[in-house]
């Protein structure tokens, strides 16, 4: 990670607030983020918004240890140490790199079950960049 | 068709700090009746824990959040004084654009002022449905006593037309001029107060005493008609002594109690306590709510219990699911997780 100004931070927030993907009205594969060529029909379609579950598997972890977080995260890296990023692969197929987050050493495992959640991922210039991280599942329940 | 509470739900976060963390670091816990209280993550706040309340609540109303005509957030805990926080709340749910929406703040009462707004709101015609999400983790400097009972927590309700679980059957309010209790001057992060302990009870007891007398006569209710009854939770002990003086039994006010495990939640505490005994309510049932905000005023809210609470039992988690899943800990890591160190 790298910064990232607010207009660009601003332009993406659907996807970084609530999971919204694009798919692609020609192939049918969503794209997240979003994208101008498809990647997996490599065209120049169109695509229409699609919101993901939010539901997905640990595909594979690391732990940023201290000294090596981006300066955006260093504060939080201070907080415990280190903390876990992963590769959480999505119910929809896709995979994604988030923080994992609310969890105990146990949860950190190839396969385990994630869902999103609303949280601070870092401050800069004063302003508060919300996003999502994941967690293991146990918390909410879902409706039948 | 009527218009009343469709749905509600909470957010407790994870993180406990007990009593006995701040006996070892100051010799006491000055916290009468608060065994334990909940302590957002590193990556939480007010906002983020109003989301998760919100997402629950609308579950549980089976109400989609592109439906939402109204979105108001209250809180004395916002992490900005100026710029609006429901629309962070607004794109995180997934509300349309066209959403109206307000940052209800600078009270305690915030929570309940939200509520009875968004019931004007809907029964003006301005718009079907509502949510009020009350979210709180109120500061103090940890060399303040006033800084131990301090929690945190979020309750979201959502009002509208429909089949409403609860309707609201009258609500009475009473507001003085009052200074020098609980306050917090622009641009400061910590509440203070000028620590007078006896007339600060005396305005809280007065207050909310008159609201409640207030909503009695214009409803033409009694203290026994009501069989849950939550009183303002700024510490343990404070409910029983208004109960006292009304006339309320232990065995009314004593459900709704959530400060002992939680702490001082601010403005979310009277419908945190709401959502307790709601989740224990049945159709038929009697609730009152009552909060307090320093400065000072006080609102108390009669309502009715339907039939439709049966069919939405268990459908998301419960006060009693949020209270059991916790995790401690000690008070370094709790000044730590507050960036108060």
């Amino acid at each position: 990670m790298a910064h990232v100004s607010i207009p660009s931070y601003w332009k993406t927030l659907p996807q970084r607030y609530c999971l919204i993907g694009m798919k692609c009205k020609n192939c049918g594969t969503i794209n997240f983020p979003a994208r101008e060529i498809c990647i997996s029909c490599k065209q120049k379609s169109e695509f229409e918004p699609k919101k993901l579950s939010g539901r997905g598997k640990i595909y594979s972890y690391t732990v940023i240890a201290a000294g090596s977080a981006p300066p955006e995260f260093s504060e939080q890296e201070k907080l415990a140490g280190s903390f876990p990023v992963a590769i959480v692969e999505l119910e929809e197929g896709l995979r994604i790199c988030a923080q994992i987050t609310d969890y105990e050493e146990e949860d950190l495992k190839i396969e385990a079950e994630v869902e999103a959640v609303f949280r601070k991922i870092y401050e800069e210039d004063k302003v508060i960049r919300y996003g999502l991280k994941f967690r293991p599942v146990k918390k909410r329940k879902s409706l039948p | 068709m009527s218009i009343g509470i469709l749905g509600y739900g909470v957010y407790i976060p994870q993180y406990r700090i007990n009593k006995a963390e701040y006996v070892k670091a100051w010799g006491r816990f000055a916290a009468a009746g608060i065994e334990e209280k909940a302590v957002p993550g590193f990556d939480e706040d007010s906002v983020t824990m109003a989301v998760e309340a919100s997402m629950n609540a609308l579950d549980h109303a089976k109400v989609d959040a592109s439906k939402l005509n109204a979105i108001y957030f209250a809180s004395t805990s916002s992490p900005y004084a100026e710029k609006l926080v429901s629309s962070t709340i607004a794109m995180a749910l997934g509300a349309p654009p066209r959403v109206s929406v307000a940052d209800f703040t600078s009270s305690t009462m915030a929570g309940t002022s939200a509520l009875l707004l968004s019931l004007d709101f809907v029964a003006s015609g301005r718009g079907h449905f509502a949510l009020i999400v009350a979210s709180d983790c109120p500061y103090a400097d940890p060399g303040d006593f006033l800084e131990h009972p301090l929690g945190a927590g979020a309750a979201a309700f959502v009002v509208g037309e429909g089949t409403p679980i609860a309707t609201i059957e009258g609500s009475g309010c009473t507001t003085i001029e009052a200074l020098g209790e609980r306050f917090r001057k622009h641009g400061e992060k910590f509440i203070e107060t000028l620590g007078i302990p006896a007339y600060t009870q005396a305005v809280i007891m007065n207050t909310v005493t008159s609201s409640v007398k207030a909503l009695l006569n214009s409803t033409g209710r009694k203290p026994s008609d009501f069989n849950f009854v939550v009183l303002p939770q700024f510490d343990g002990r404070l409910p029983s002594g208004i109960a006292r003086k009304i006339g309320f039994e232990e065995t009314q006010f004593v459900p709704s109690m959530i400060v002992s495990q939680v702490g001082d939640a601010g403005a979310a505490s009277p419908l945190i306590g709401l959502a307790k005994v709601l989740d224990e309510a049945k159709p038929g049932h009697k609730v009152l709510v009552t909060s307090y905000g320093a400065g000072a005023s006080s609102d108390a809210v009669s309502i009715n219990v339907n039939e439709e609470i049966m069919k939405r039992k268990g459908a998301v988690s419960s006060v009693k699911d949020y209270l059991a899943d916790k995790k401690y800990i000690d008070y370094i890591y709790y000044l730590k997780i507050k960036k108060m160190i």
